[in-house]
C-alpha cells in the first residue's frame, strides 16, 4: 500500500437543522457557522489555506450559488477557493486529495441549501436523464421508493422490518441534540403513519431540513496542535452506478461494496464489523438495510453486538440537502473525538462513514476513520 | 420494418417551472422596509469601522460582525459610471443614460443608481448627487423607492476621496 | 451617523417567485430515433450495446464501456415489473398525473434494461412481478416523448 499522507479532521459546526429559517440567507445561516469552526479550531481565518464548499444552484434558486457565500467563508486576501456541486462530503473528499498532493495544510470544507426555498421535489427530478427518466416527473421520494420496492421483493423484507430500522434510528435520534426528527417512535407508530410514496411511510423519511457546515481539516504536524483528539482519515473511496435506473440493480449497491473494499484496504480494517461505528447516510430504512448488506452489516435492526450503526439518528433524522453526507463524516469525527455527547460510543476507535449522492444511492463515498495515524 | 425510424426526434421541449420562496433575511429586510420611511441603512464593521451598505451581517473584508446598523445620509458621490446606449426592454427612459456606482457619504462601498436631471455628458467621477425618493404614500418598500440620484452642483469630490470606494 | 435601532422582532420578508428554464434538448441520432419510433411506428426499439445487452430505452453509447454504436431492436410491448412506487399524493407541476399513480420500472420482453414509466390503472393489484403491457397516446396526440407511451396496464 502506498503511502499517503496522514490528514484530520479536527473541527466542526452547523446550524441547528430546522424546517425554515425565516431569517437568514443561506451566506447568513454560513457565517457564524464558519466563526465556530475556526473557534473550535484555535484558529484564525488566515491560518486556513483552502476552501472549498460543496451546494446546488437548483436548490438555492440561482445561477453559481456558491459564489455568494466566498464572502462568508473568506474571500480577502484573494484566497484559493473550490466548489463542488454535490453534497459537501465530495467537497472534504477533493481536499483530502489535495492535501495528498502537498498543496494545503489547513481547510475548510463548507456545506450550505436553502432547502425550504424551493421544492426538492422539482430540483431532484432534474438529477435525473433529461429524456426517460426526468420527463415522466420522477422524484427522489419516487425513486428511493422504486429502490424500496425492489430490495423488498428481493430479500423478503416487509414493512416491518422497515419500521424496525427506523424506529431504531429514531431513538438514536432522540439522543441527538444536533438532528431535527427528535421524538423516538415505536415500530408500530411508524408503521401506522400514511405512506408517502409506498412501500416508504411517512414515518420513515426525513421532514425537508435546512442547516449550513463547516468541517476543518489538517495535515498531520498541523492536526495535532490544532485539535486535542483528530479523527485521522485512515481511507477512503467513492464510486458510481450507471446513470438509468432500470440498468442497474437497485436491490444492491455494488459501488458501496466496492469503494469500502477499496477504502477499507487502505485503511488496513478487515470489514465494516471490525469498526466501532458505522455511520450511514441513508435516508430511509431501506436504503439502510441495501447498505447493511453492501456493507457484510446485519440485516436487522435487532441484531446484537457489533458496531454501532447510525448512533446520530442518520438521514432518516434529519436530510438538510447538500449537508447530509458531511453531517456523517461529522458524526465520525464527534465519536473519535470524545464531542457526540450522551449518543458517544465508549472507547471508539475507528468508525466507517458511509455517504450518498443521487437517486436511489447512485454514487457512495467510504470513508475509514481513526484515532490513531494510518501512516507512520 | 427492422429499425426506427430514420427522421429522427430532434429535439425535446422541456419547460422548467420551478417554484421558489426566498426569504430576503433580516438585515435585507430592514434595509428594503427602512427605504419606504426614506431611510439608507447600513451596517457597521465591527473591527474595522467600515460601513457597509445596504448592510450585511459580516464585512467581507474581515469577516468581523457588523452588528451595528447605521442611517446613511441621501448625499454621495459617483465614482465610476456607464453611459447606456442600447434600449431595454421594460426600461422606459431615454437613451443614452447613466448606471453609476454612488458612494454614499459615510460609506466604504457604493450602490448602484441611474443619474438623472442631467446630460448623460456632464457625470463625471466625483460628481457629487443626491437621492431622489418616490413621493410619500408611493415608497413600497423596494429598490425603486429611490427614483434615481442627481447632482447636487456641488464641486467634483477629489479622486483619492472615492478611489478605494468604487 | 445616526445609529439604527433594531427592532426586537423582525418580521420576515419574502418573495415567491417561479424561475422558468425554457430548454430546448437536443436528442441526437439515438435517442432521436427510439423517440420518432414510439410517434411514428407505435414500437419500442432497443439497442444491443456492449457488455449491456438490449437497451431500453437505449442511449448513444454503452453506459459500461461508453462503446458507442449498436444493433437496433425491436422489443416487445409487454414485460415484467421489477420495481414499484406507489404515489398517494401527486405533486403539482411535476408528476404526471393528479390521481393517485404508480411510478414502475418495467423490463420488457426481449429486453436487458428496465424502463421507468408510470401505471395509472388496478393499482391494487400493481406489484413487482406483475406482468404489464405498453397503452398508447392515441394517433396525433403523440409529440415524440417517453410519453407517447401513456402508461403501462396490468396484462389479466
Amino acid at each position: 500500500m502506498t503511502k499517503l499522507r496522514n490528514v484530520a479532521v479536527v473541527g466542526f459546526a452547523q446550524a441547528p437543522i430546522v424546517a425554515a429559517d425565516e431569517h437568514h440567507t443561506g451566506p447568513e445561516m454560513l457565517y457564524p457557522v464558519v466563526q465556530a469552526a475556526l473557534e473550535s479550531a484555535g484558529l484564525e481565518r488566515s491560518d486556513v489555506d483552502y476552501q472549498c464548499a460543496g451546494s446546488s444552484d437548483y436548490v438555492d434558486g440561482r445561477a453559481f450559488s456558491f459564489s455568494q457565500v466566498l464572502e462568508v467563508m473568506g474571500a480577502w486576501p484573494p484566497v484559493q477557493d473550490s466548489h463542488v456541486e454535490m453534497d459537501a462530503i465530495w467537497a472534504a473528499h477533493l481536499v483530502w486529495v489535495k492535501m495528498q498532493a502537498g498543496e494545503t495544510e489547513v481547510a475548510i470544507v463548507c456545506g450550505f441549501g436553502k432547502t425550504s426555498e424551493g421544492s426538492p421535489a422539482h430540483v431532484l427530478n432534474l438529477q435525473l436523464e433529461p429524456f426517460y427518466a426526468a420527463a415522466i416527473g420522477l422524484d427522489a421520494a419516487s425513486t428511493a421508493a422504486l429502490q424500496a420496492s425492489a430490495y423488498m421483493a428481493r430479500s423478503g423484507a416487509d414493512d416491518r422490518a422497515l419500521a424496525e430500522i427506523a424506529s431504531k434510528n429514531r431513538a438514536a435520534g432522540a439522543k441527538n441534540p444536533d438532528g431535527q426528527l427528535r421524538e423516538a417512535a415505536t415500530p408500530e407508530q411508524l408503521m401506522a403513519t400514511p405512506w408517502a410514496v409506498k412501500p416508504l411511510r411517512e414515518g420513515y423519511l426525513a421532514p425537508i431540513g435546512e442547516t449550513a457546515t463547516c468541517m476543518v481539516l489538517a495535515v498531520e504536524g498541523r492536526a495535532e496542535k490544532i485539535c486535542d483528539r483528530p479523527a485521522w482519515i485512515q481511507g477512503v473511496d467513492h464510486r458510481i452506478e450507471l446513470q438509468a435506473l432500470g440498468a442497474r440493480d437497485l436491490a444492491r449497491s455494488e459501488s458501496t461494496t466496492l469503494a469500502a473494499r477499496n477504502a477499507f484496504e487502505m485503511a488496513g480494517l478487515a470489514s465494516a464489523s471490525a469498526a466501532d461505528v458505522v455511520e450511514l447516510g441513508s435516508t430511509n430504512p431501506a436504503e439502510e438495510l441495501i447498505l447493511r448488506e453492501a456493507l457484510g452489516l446485519p440485516a436487522s435492526a435487532r441484531a446484537q453486538g457489533g458496531p454501532a450503526i447510525n448512533p446520530s439518528g442518520s438521514a432518516q433524522c434529519a436530510n438538510p440537502l447538500m449537508n447530509t453526507g458531511l453531517l456523517r463524516l461529522a458524526e465520525g469525527f464527534r465519536q473519535l473525538s470524545g464531542r457526540a455527547g450522551e449518543r458517544g460510543v465508549p472507547g471508539a476507535k475507528r468508525a466507517v462513514v458511509h455517504a450518498s449522492a443521487g437517486h436511489g444511492l447512485q454514487q457512495n463515498i467510504v470513508w475509514v476513520l481513526g484515532t490513531e495515524r494510518r501512516w507512520s | 420494418m427492422s429499425e426506427p425510424p430514420k427522421e429522427r426526434v430532434k429535439y425535446i421541449d422541456t419547460n422548467l417551472n420551478l417554484p421558489y420562496h426566498y426569504y430576503a433575511g433580516d438585515y435585507k429586510a430592514l434595509y428594503l422596509r427602512a427605504l419606504r420611511d426614506k431611510k439608507i441603512l447600513g451596517s457597521r464593521c465591527s473591527k474595522t469601522g467600515k460601513v457597509f451598505v445596504p448592510p450585511v451581517i459580516a464585512s467581507p473584508e474581515s469577516l468581523a460582525p457588523c452588528d451595528e446598523l447605521v442611517e446613511l445620509p441621501h448625499r454621495g458621490i459617483v465614482t465610476t459610471f456607464c453611459v447606456v446606449n442600447v434600449p431595454v426592454i421594460g426600461r422606459e427612459i431615454e437613451i443614452p443614460y447613466v448606471v453609476a456606482s454612488v458612494a454614499l457619504d459615510g460609506a466604504d462601498v457604493s450602490l448602484y443608481s441611474l443619474i438623472q436631471e442631467c446630460a448623460a455628458a456632464d457625470v463625471r467621477m466625483g460628481t457629487r448627487v443626491e437621492a431622489v425618493w418616490k413621493p410619500d404614500g408611493e415608497r413600497q418598500g423596494d429598490h425603486t423607492d429611490i427614483r434615481y440620484f442627481r447632482p447636487t452642483g456641488e464641486p467634483d469630490a477629489p479622486f483619492e476621496s472615492f478611489i478605494h470606494r468604487l | 451617523m445616526k445609529t439604527f435601532p433594531k427592532p426586537a422582532t423582525i418580521e420576515p420578508m419574502s418573495q415567491r417567485m417561479t424561475v422558468a428554464f425554457p430548454y430546448k434538448r437536443s436528442t441526437g441520432e439515438i435517442v432521436g430515433r427510439f423517440l420518432a419510433g414510439l410517434r411514428d411506428q407505435k414500437k419500442i426499439w432497443g439497442l444491443r450495446v456492449s457488455r449491456q445487452g438490449v437497451v431500453v430505452p437505449p442511449q448513444s453509447y454503452s453506459e459500461v464501456d461508453a462503446k458507442a454504436g449498436g444493433e437496433w431492436v425491436e422489443v416487445s410491448q409487454t414485460g415484467v415489473v421489477t420495481a414499484v412506487a406507489e404515489v398517494t399524493r401527486p405533486i403539482e407541476g411535476l408528476h404526471p398525473s393528479t390521481e393517485p399513480f404508480a411510478f414502475v420500472l418495467v423490463k420488457l420482453d426481449g429486453a436487458d434494461t428496465a424502463i421507468a414509466h408510470v401505471v395509472r390503472t388496478k393499482l391494487d393489484r400493481l406489484r413487482v412481478g406483475s406482468r404489464v403491457r405498453a397503452a398508447w397516446a392515441p394517433d396525433g396526440e403523440r409529440r415524440g416523448t417517453i410519453r407517447d407511451i401513456e402508461a403501462f396496464e396490468i396484462v389479466d
